[in-house]
Order: structure tokens, then C-alpha cells, then sequence
């Protein structure tokens, strides 16, 4: 180093971990330090708690207008589940792959993948940044605490607290899905040259599986694909007519897998 | 020092004190591309390094080996003595890098790019760190901008913050890609200036196409065309010519019998004569440099007839040194 440099604290990182503390650094600030918690939290709230305030207290109106139906027949706390952890689980897989799309990809495309490796920053480190820091970010922002605003509206809807562990268990299975998609989508952006060929295969993957769940039978289960279906179920406690543990323990399989391979490509990538 | 060997292909170096780069066979291709062919460099500490090329022939290839971006198809290279691919992370911790068109994260301020950097070098002190950022700024005449988004940054002022990024960790060698590409001929000065500087300490390894920069700082070249090395030694001897001295004479009157008794003598290799405004000028090839000296122009006023209005040694400008070279190897 040069002349001034004895006057400095040297960075204490060696191998993978290269570059990983700055790193994580930069991609806390795209969610902490900016408005972006706040955008995405109102944003999550109106989408998905939105949906769950209409069907568990506008939807009663609605069906007690309705002279042919009994309001009484209708398990509207039901449905609300249904809302989060089935449509909401889908949404958020969507919300998840347009956050991410462009983590890799867009700093690829603009070079500034190029300088950040010109520096003393493992490869590693640089993909696992983007994987830890938006994966807590999607965790908390729209997995947490829509669901905890959700266990909120339905306890109140139901007239008492709900169960704990089977809403947390399918709060995890909820956070399992929209993780695969993150990966996926991480994975893509190291593999795929374009935007349009990540966004062809994440979304290909959610909205294709939807339908292809019901053609694949039990194969299914090794994917996260009937995750939206059986989560309501599992979060009510309810039986459930296929084994959920599979398509957990495959889906967090995926999850690695995912990271793995993007961590193997992004180390032969050329600049 | 023990040699190396590399992965890729066995290639053993014996690198030494007085050398900060050195490549051998150092080989890259693009699909059926071969942008670098069998590259031999050896850079010398602390010297600033003018690596002159026309577009395309290899030279941002090779500055992305030396820092791992992009990996070896052939043959290796070593920065003081550590792999180029094996120690990258270790060599880019002493490597400051300006790119040929500097990008960053637009979100970002020209101080807080400047802090993101220092920080993948530095845990602190903090105001050691904040000093050095206020440093950089003021070295490169951005203070007064140094909290716009570097979004709205012009072309120039995105060259001066890349020079200052590169700077900020002290570095014991700079690659710089087209330092003054984008630059006005004032910040063309400064980054000059700011080489000068640095070269006490540091080894500054650029390309350029301003070969009027190269011949006012740097101390050694190499010239690179096709991917291919034609040329490397310290400037003075490029533009001496490597193989040959000439001299130049210009003349008024008849030249013919002092042209035979010149073109006799066993140290003069040959005379090429032109006509410019009513005189005759000669460029002299010789093989003995003190011979000529000591008797050409005596040999060409022994004839009465001749009126001498020019002698001299002949210096090349790199730019003419450079075309030639590069049109030499082009007619094979």
C-alpha cells in the first residue's frame, strides 16, 4: 500500500467473505434506507390485508343483502385465510419476482457488477449479499407482517385469538414459497442474458405450476406448486389430503439448490 | 522466489523485484475470437506504463485478466509475484481500477460512492476514512458536487469520481482504462498531473489513444495490435528507433556527388532523398552512430556547391512510431 495507508484499519475478511459486510450494506440501504420499506409495507397492506378486511367484513354485508344466501352458511374466517395464504402466496411470488428481477441482472447490464468486482469482493459474497438482504427484506415486509396484520383482522373477525402454531406453520410455508421465487429469480438473473428470459421463466414457473399441479398428480408434491392450495388448510389446522411436509422440504431443497447453482455460475461469469 | 504454476495451462515465472505485472503466454478468446494472443508484458515498478493499441486490439482483455474479470484462456500472469487468478482477491485489495466508461449505483452520491468504495478496503477510523474521502474530492476538483446523485453526473465529471475511485485505497498499482478519453484538455493535465504524482509510490499501468500523453509522462510502452504484442521498451528507445539512427540533412544546390560519396562509406545503410521547396532533403540510415556523427556533414560540405540549411538526428513521434508499427504488422 501506499504511503498513508499504515494510518488506516484494514478490512478483516478473507475468502468467501470478501466484500460480504459492505455488500450487505448496500443492499440493507435499498430496503432500510429509503423509502422503499414504507412503499412496499402500504403496498403489501392494501393488496393482501386489503383483500382480507373485504372478505372478512364487506363480504358478510354483501352475502346478508343477498336474500337467497344465510350468512350463517358462509365461513368468512375461512375465506380469509384463503385470501392470504392462497392468494396472497401467489402474490407475493409475483411482487418477489418484479422486486428482484433486476439485482443481478440490472447491475449486470450496467457495468456496475464490473466495478464492484474489480475491488476486493468475492463473487460469493456478492450473490449471497442480494440473497440475505432482500430475502429478510421480503420476509419481513411481506411475509411478516402482512401475516401478523392478517392473524390480527381474522382473531378479530372470529371473536377470539387464533392458534398460534398451525397459523405460524403455514406462515413458514408461505414464507418457503415466496423464497423459491427469490431464488429463482437470483438464479436467473446469474444464467439468463435478458429480462425477458428471467421474467419467461419465473413467472412461467408460478403460473405454469398452477396448472400443472393438477396434471402432474403426486409429483407435484416435489414442488412448491400446490404450497398456495394446501397452506389455507394447514394454517386452520385442518387435514389435509396430501403430505404439505413434502412440498416444504422440496421446496427449501429447491431454495439451495437454486443458490448453489447461481453461486457456481456467477464464479465463471465473465465481465 | 519459487516459480508458479498454473491451473490452466503450466506456465512457470520467475517473478522479480524490479517487475509488478508480468504475463506469460497470457491468452484470451471470444468464441472463435482470439482477442489475446500469447501476451509477454513485463511491467516495472513504479513506472507508468503507456499501453498503446487501436481499438479492438486487446487491451481492455488484458487489464480484466489482471483483475479477474474475466479468466485466462492460456498461459498466466502474476502482479508482484501473486497469480492473477488464483490471488485476485488479494491483488485487487493493493489495485485501484478506473474502466474505460465508469458506471456506478445511480442512486448513490458522488461521497457516498467514494464511502461504499473505501469501506471494501477500510473498517476505519471513521474520520481517517472521511478525511480521505474530502481528499479524493479535492484531487479531483468535485467537492462542490460531491453530494449530487451521480446520476446527473456528466461524462467528465463521471471520468474525475472513476479516477478518484481508483485512488482511494492507496494504491500500490492503478489500471487505468482510457483515463482521459472523456476529459477536457484541462482535466486531461490533471489526470497527468495526478499521475506524476503518484508515480513516486505507485505503478500506474494505462491504456490511451492520446499518444501525446504517452510521450509526456509515461517512462515505458507497449504497443499492442491484433492482440498481439509488437512492441515494448522505455519510450526514449521507441522513439530513437530500436534498429536504426537517421539522420536528416537538408540541402540547397546539386547534391549528386555528395550523395555518392556519402552513399560509399560502409556505416551509412541507405539514402532516402525527397524534394521540398528548391531543396533536397535526405534522411540518412546509418549503422554507426559515432561515424556519422563525426564525418557526415563534413562529407556533404567538402563540396563547395551545397548550402546546408538543416542537420539533425532524427526523433521520432510516438504517434508516427505507433502508425508505423501498427501498418508494419497489418502488411504482415
Amino acid at each position: 500500500m501506499g504511503s498513508n495507508a499504515g494510518e488506516f484499519q484494514r478490512v478483516s475478511e478473507r475468502g468467501w467473505r470478501n466484500g460480504l459486510a459492505n455488500l450487505l450494506r448496500k443492499e440493507n440501504r435499498t430496503w432500510w434506507g429509503s423509502r422503499r420499506w414504507l412503499t412496499q409495507s402500504l403496498l403489501w397492506l392494501v393488496v393482501v390485508n386489503g383483500l382480507v378486511a373485504l372478505a372478512l367484513f364487506a363480504l358478510p354485508l354483501a352475502v346478508e343483502m343477498d336474500p337467497n344466501q344465510n350468512v350463517e352458511d358462509v365461513d368468512f374466517v375461512a375465506i380469509g385465510f384463503q385470501v392470504l395464504f392462497q392468494i396472497g402466496a401467489i402474490g407475493m411470488a409475483v411482487g418477489v419476482i418484479i422486486l428482484a428481477q433486476g439485482l443481478v441482472i440490472g447491475e449486470r447490464q450496467s457495468g456496475v457488477t464490473e466495478w464492484i468486482l474489480a475491488k476486493p469482493v468475492s463473487r460469493a459474497a456478492y450473490i449471497l449479499s442480494k440473497l440475505i438482504a432482500h430475502g429478510i427484506g421480503v420476509l419481513v415486509i411481506l411475509v411478516g407482517l402482512q401475516s401478523g396484520v392478517a392473524y390480527g383482522l381474522l382473531s378479530l373477525a372470529s371473536g377470539d385469538l387464533l392458534p398460534l402454531p398451525s397459523f405460524i406453520a403455514g406462515v413458514a410455508g408461505l414464507a418457503l414459497h415466496t423464497l423459491f421465487y427469490l431464488t429463482l429469480t437470483l438464479m436467473m438473473g446469474v444464467f439468463a442474458e435478458s429480462r425477458d428470459k428471467l421474467l419467461g421463466v419465473a413467472l412461467g414457473t408460478l403460473l405454469g405450476g398452477l396448472v400443472l399441479s393438477s396434471i402432474v398428480g403426486r409429483l407435484a408434491l416435489v414442488t412448491p406448486w400446490l404450497l398456495p392450495t394446501l397452506l389455507p388448510m394447514l394454517a386452520l389446522g385442518e387435514p389435509l389430503p396430501l403430505p404439505i411436509s413434502w412440498s416444504m422440504i422440496a421446496t427449501a431443497a429447491w431454495c439451495v439448490v437454486f443458490v448453489v447453482a447461481a453461486l457456481w455460475k456467477f464464479e465463471r461469469v465473465e465481465f | 522466489m519459487a516459480g508458479r504454476i498454473y491451473a490452466r495451462k503450466t506456465v512457470v515465472m520467475q517473478p522479480f523485484d524490479g517487475v509488478a505485472i508480468q504475463t506469460e503466454g497470457l491468452g484470451k478468446s471470444f468464441g472463435h475470437v482470439q482477442a489475446l494472443k500469447s501476451l509477454d508484458l513485463a511491467v516495472p515498478r513504479n513506472s507508468i506504463f503507456g499501453f498503446l493499441g487501436p481499438n479492438g486490439a486487446g487491451k481492455t482483455t488484458t487489464m480484466k485478466l489482471l483483475l479477474g474479470l474475466i479468466h485466462p484462456g492460456s498461459g498466466g500472469g502474476t502482479i508482484w509475484g501473486q497469480d492473477i487468478v488464483r490471488d485476485s482477491i488479494a491483488i485487487r485489495s493493493r489495485v485501484g481500477y478506473l474502466p474505460q466508461q465508469p458506471r456506478f449505483i445511480d442512486g448513490m452520491t458522488g461521497r457516498e460512492t467514494l464511502d461504499f468504495t473505501a469501506r471494501f478496503f477500510f473498517a476505519g477510523p471513521e474520520g481517517r476514512i472521511e478525511a480521505r474521502i474530502e481528499e479524493m474530492l479535492e484531487l479531483v476538483g468535485l467537492s462542490d458536487k460531491a453530494d449530487r446523485p451521480v446520476k446527473g453526473f456528466s461524462g467528465g465529471e463521471r471520468q474525475r469520481l472513476g479516477l478518484a475511485l481508483a485512488q482511494i485505497n492507496d494504491p500500490d498499482l492503478l489500471i487505468l482504462d482510457e483515463p482521459a478519453a472523456a476529459l477536457d484538455p484541462i482535466g486531461r493535465q490533471d489526470v497527468l498531473a495526478v499521475m506524476e504524482r503518484l508515480r513516486e509510490h505507485a505503478t500506474i499501468f494505462y491504456s490511451t489513444h492520446i499518444l501525446d500523453d504517452v510521450q509526456q509522462v509515461s517512462d515505458t510502452v507497449a504497443i499492442l495490435n491484433r492482440g498481439e504484442l509488437v512492441a515494448q521498451g522505455p519510450v526514449e528507445q521507441l522513439l530513437n528507433g530500436s534498429d536504426k539512427v537517421v539522420y536528416q540533412v537538408v540541402m540547397e544546390g546539386d547534391t549528386g556527388s555528395a550523395r555518392a560519396r556519402v552513399a560509399g562509406q560502409p556505416w551509412v545503410a541507405g539514402i532516402d532523398e525527397t524534394q521540398r521547396d528548391g531543396a533536397t532533403a535526405w534522411q540518412v540510415s546509418v549503422t554507426d552512430e559515432q561515424a556519422a556523427k563525426a564525418q557526415l556533414l563534413r562529407l556533404v560540405l567538402s563540396d563547395g556547391q551545397i548550402v546546408v540549411t538543416e542537420f539533425s538526428r532524427k526523433t521520432y513521434e510516438l504517434e508516427e512510431v505507433f502508425m508505423n508499427i501498427v501498418k508494419e504488422e497489418a502488411h504482415g
